[in-house]
């Protein structure tokens, strides 16, 4: 940011707004243009953290003029809104919005948008800045970042900044992410990308680096000397809904294993950052990344799952088979557990168990640290019965929060110690006024800061560990387990023969 | 969660720690994670604003919350009301609502003492005119941080004088809080304007137009003239001002350069700049609770405030004083008895 004098880096009361520019959202009219984007612009404004000149155009196929648009923009953004709606707001948020209709390879309209960009730089006053969202299917990439090359609008100039916000699949393997990443990186400049991994946004995410690095009581067990293993786990208790197009040719693994658990586990064990800069913590991501290891034998520590027709939540829900779009003899999977161990000196040894699936018995996100056995215990056996290992638990969703789990004294006269926990809880009334991960992101990409955001090379270096398990797995039928229940027996042998098992979250 | 409330009449200070210990066997897990005790003093007739206020700010930041109220200081036997409340109308929280007839009011830290939270930082907050000289306050004095709002009482730019007169880093006004939103929409103008031209930019110098009788415009046109180090004066608008005081701010920039900020009694400012059309911000009155919770988001000195307090009031050297207050015996009894 340039000198201003009433900026004052002790003043930490006035936000951090982002210079005038332009959202371009390609594929507004998609189910996450509509429920979380155009809500996330909304709540921003809002909160007056948006520029003074602000404009934000659509493009889509429909035939909408300005008015049409700003209408079905207004609606969708009431009704996710998470701040109270004010009209008044909404009003003069709608005096910047714009609409262009056209097909991705329709040159006319490519041309209509550039041109409209450009009489927006001086009728709304952006400067020319503009953060181009696309929120299409990566199979339409190439042909909008042909189109953005071709009129231009991709360029950065010492006067003005171009950014693209990518959302995931960031490809579907090593080879094809590569391919992607080399295109977009052809047409952006790689420090223009911004690749949303909407879990990054998360408060507790953020939280998990202020535990570990702000304070002294937690890194000097931070590693295998008292770990005994970690548990990241990630289960959705909903199906595959609408998207069973999407799901067939992706799977567990590739939806969310690859991108947002490996996420979690390169902040759970990554080496404190020199700084907290957008630099320096990607960096030490990338060596998490590059140093997770698969155990040779796969058939052992690699297990994926689908479900069957089951109850859930006192419903009677179908198998995956069964879902709409899906094939009768489909094997995607959705459920996978992963043993992968991080071959550094902090974590030799220790085990990192990841386990994602849908159609489990609850929502929720959680990374568990599960600490050794104390070596010694003075107690007699039968004191100590109900005492299990220590544990440090961060849930991310829902219920954001930490755990610590440890043992203490039953109260009356004989000596019995039983596991109890302790909990701090951002707490259902506190997230309340936490923002959704969206607005966090989209705030960044304006202001330009990537502390959040994946860099490509950890990209293809999550793709690095998980094409050995696509390979593995390709060919095989994944283990059926009922709906409403936490995953196939097979998930849970595979720790039991290691002599853990999963925690219940 | 259902809310547990308990009304103690004519109480002692030991009671009240024992039903919030009670009470918090009995609550469960709503009550893990405080950070900080907030203090309320308040008068009889604000009590109900003062407690809806802070308990939307305890909805962003876990408190225990504490609301003295002293009334009829000259009542012959002192007497403590307390009710206890946890995850009811005082927000997700304990609070206690304590009720000091008598001289007990002259002694309330007696009661509050006990019932701060461990080791948490403790904010006070005066809903209501606060002591010349807060360490006359016992409350002050056991507060890390203190919050009063100079534009409650009659004349607010001589509240203002007292403030900067007794201030203590630490000391915080809601008049301050106010001028937040303006200040963010003046920044994030001149910021707009060194992006244009890509290089630093100057002020020489600007006026704040609305109702220089107002504390939040009087801090307003100190924080400008302790960031651009000239004069920045309040003057009458042409129209009335708005509740904070504050109508129109002109900048005046290098290269001959001006902007503006105009509310327009929309919630929102129309801004003015060089070379760019213009544009509104959002710029809404926040609700009391809104400014409270916003000062509780961070509880060190304010240095920003304690500049803009000391240009707007002149009295030099605020932000060197000691950060610690003594607490001084004040009796307003003492010179009838004499």
């Amino acid at each position: 940011m340039i000198r201003n004098p009433l900026r004052d880096p002790r003043d930490r009361r006035l936000p951090r707004v982002p210079e005038p520019c332009a959202l371009v959202v390609f594929g507004i009219t998609g189910d996450l243009a509509r429920k979380k984007l155009l809500p996330a612009v909304y709540d921003l404004a809002n909160r007056g953290l948006l520029p003074t000149n602000f404009a934000l155009l659509g493009f889509a196929r429909r035939e909408w003029d300005d008015a049409a648009f700003a209408e079905l923009a207004r609606d969708a953004a009431r009704k996710a809104a998470r701040t109270p709606w004010r009209e008044e707001v909404w009003e003069r948020l709608a005096g910047g919005v714009h609409f262009v209709h056209g097909s991705f390879d329709d040159d006319n309209a490519f041309d209509a948008l550039a041109e409209r960009l450009h009489e927006l730089e001086g009728s709304s006053g952006i400067g020319g800045n503009a953060a181009f969202y696309l929120s299409i299917p990566p199979g339409q990439f190439p042909v909008v970042l042909k189109q953005m090359q071709r009129t231009g609008m991709a360029d950065s100039t010492p006067e003005r900044w171009r950014r693209v916000v990518v959302e995931k699949p960031f490809g579907t393997d090593l080879p094809s992410s590569r391919e992607l990443n080399a295109l977009v990186d052809s047409v952006f400049t790689p420090e223009d990308v911004f690749r949303i991994d909407h879990y990054l946004g998360k408060e507790t995410v953020q939280n998990l680096l202020a535990l570990r690095f702000a304070n002294t009581l937690f890194e000097p067990v931070w590693n295998g000397h008292h770990v005994d293993s970690v548990q990241i786990t990630m289960a959705e208790d909903v199906g595959i809904g609408t998207r069973a197009a999407f799901y067939e040719r992706t799977g567990a693994a590739r939806d969310v294993l690859q991108n947002h658990l490996l996420q979690l586990l390169a902040l759970t064990a990554m080496e404190e950052p020199v700084n907290f800069s957008a630099e320096e913590i990607r960096t030490e991501k990338l060596k998490v990344l590059r140093a997770i290891s698969l155990p040779a034998d796969l058939s052992a520590s690699a297990v994926r799952g689908q479900y069957e027709q089951g109850w859930l939540a006192g419903q009677r829900v179908p198998g995956y088979r069964q879902e709409e779009g899906v094939a009768p003899d489909s094997r995607t999977e959705t459920f996978a557990a992963v043993r992968f161990g991080v071959e550094t000196r902090r974590w030799a040894g220790v085990p990192f168990y990841l386990r994602a699936g849908k159609r489990l018995p609850r929502r929720v996100t959680e990374i568990a640290l599960v600490f050794e056995r104390a070596p010694h215990l003075p107690f007699s056996d039968t004191d100590t019965e109900e005492l299990g290992n220590n544990q440090l638990v961060i849930r991310v969703q829902p219920d954001e929060g930490v755990t610590l789990k440890f043992g203490s004294k039953v109260p009356g006269s004989v000596m019995e110690v039983r596991d109890v926990s302790m909990d701090f809880l951002y707490g259902e009334q506190f997230t309340e006024s936490s923002p959704e991960a969206y607005e966090r992101l989209l705030l960044d990409v304006l202001l330009g800061d990537a502390t959040l955001f994946p860099r490509n090379s950890e990209v293809e270096a999550s793709w690095a560990v998980i094409d050995p398990l696509e390979a593995f797995w390709a060919g095989s039928t994944p283990h059926p387990y009922r709906a409403g229940e936490w995953g196939p027996r097979a998930a849970d042998e595979m720790l039991a023969a290691e002599g853990r098992r999963w925690r219940r979250p | 969660m259902a809310a547990a409330v308990t009304t103690l009449w004519d109480t002692n200070g030991t009671a009240v720690v024992k039903e919030l210990a009670a009470q918090r066997r009995t609550g469960g897990a709503v009550l893990s994670g405080v950070a900080l005790t907030l203090v309320v003093v308040a008068d009889e007739s604000r009590v109900e604003e003062a407690e809806e206020a802070a308990a939307h700010a305890a909805e962003m930041h876990p408190c225990r919350l504490l609301v003295v109220v002293r009334r009829q200081l000259d009542s012959p036997a002192p007497r403590l009301d307390a009710e206890v409340t946890i995850g009811g109308r005082l927000g997700p929280g304990e609070a206690v609502v304590m009720r000091m007839y008598g001289r007990l009011g002259l002694h309330a830290e007696s009661v509050v003492l006990p019932l701060l939270a461990a080791d948490a930082p403790v904010v006070a907050w005066w809903h209501a005119p606060p002591p010349e000289r807060l360490a006359t306050d016992a409350l002050a004095v056991i507060a890390d941080r203190r919050i009063t709002d100079s534009s409650m009482g009659p004349d607010p730019v001589a509240a203002l004088r007292t403030r900067a007169a007794d201030y203590a880093p630490g000391d915080t006004d809601l008049a301050w809080t106010r001028s937040t939103p303006w200040r963010a929409a003046l920044t994030s103008t001149v910021d707009s304007v060194a992006g244009r031209r890509g290089e630093a930019v100057r002020l020489l110098g600007g006026v704040v137009e609305g109702d220089p009788r107002r504390a939040s415009a009087r801090l307003l046109a100190g924080w400008l003239s302790a960031r651009c180090d000239c004069a920045v004066d309040v003057v009458d608008s042409d129209r009335a001002a708005g509740p904070g005081g504050v109508d129109t701010v002109v900048l005046r920039l290098d290269r001959d350069e001006e902007v503006r900020v105009r509310a327009d009694r929309r919630a929102g400012a129309l801004i003015t700049q060089p070379h760019r059309p213009d544009a509104t911000v959002a710029l809404p009155d926040r609700p009391l609770g809104d400014l409270l919770g916003e000062e509780l988001r961070r509880l060190d000195p304010d240095e920003p405030y304690s500049e803009a307090l000391a240009a707007a009031t002149g009295v030099t050297g605020l932000a060197g004083r000691p950060a610690v207050r003594e607490h001084e015996w004040f009796d307003p009894f003492q010179r009838e008895d004499a």
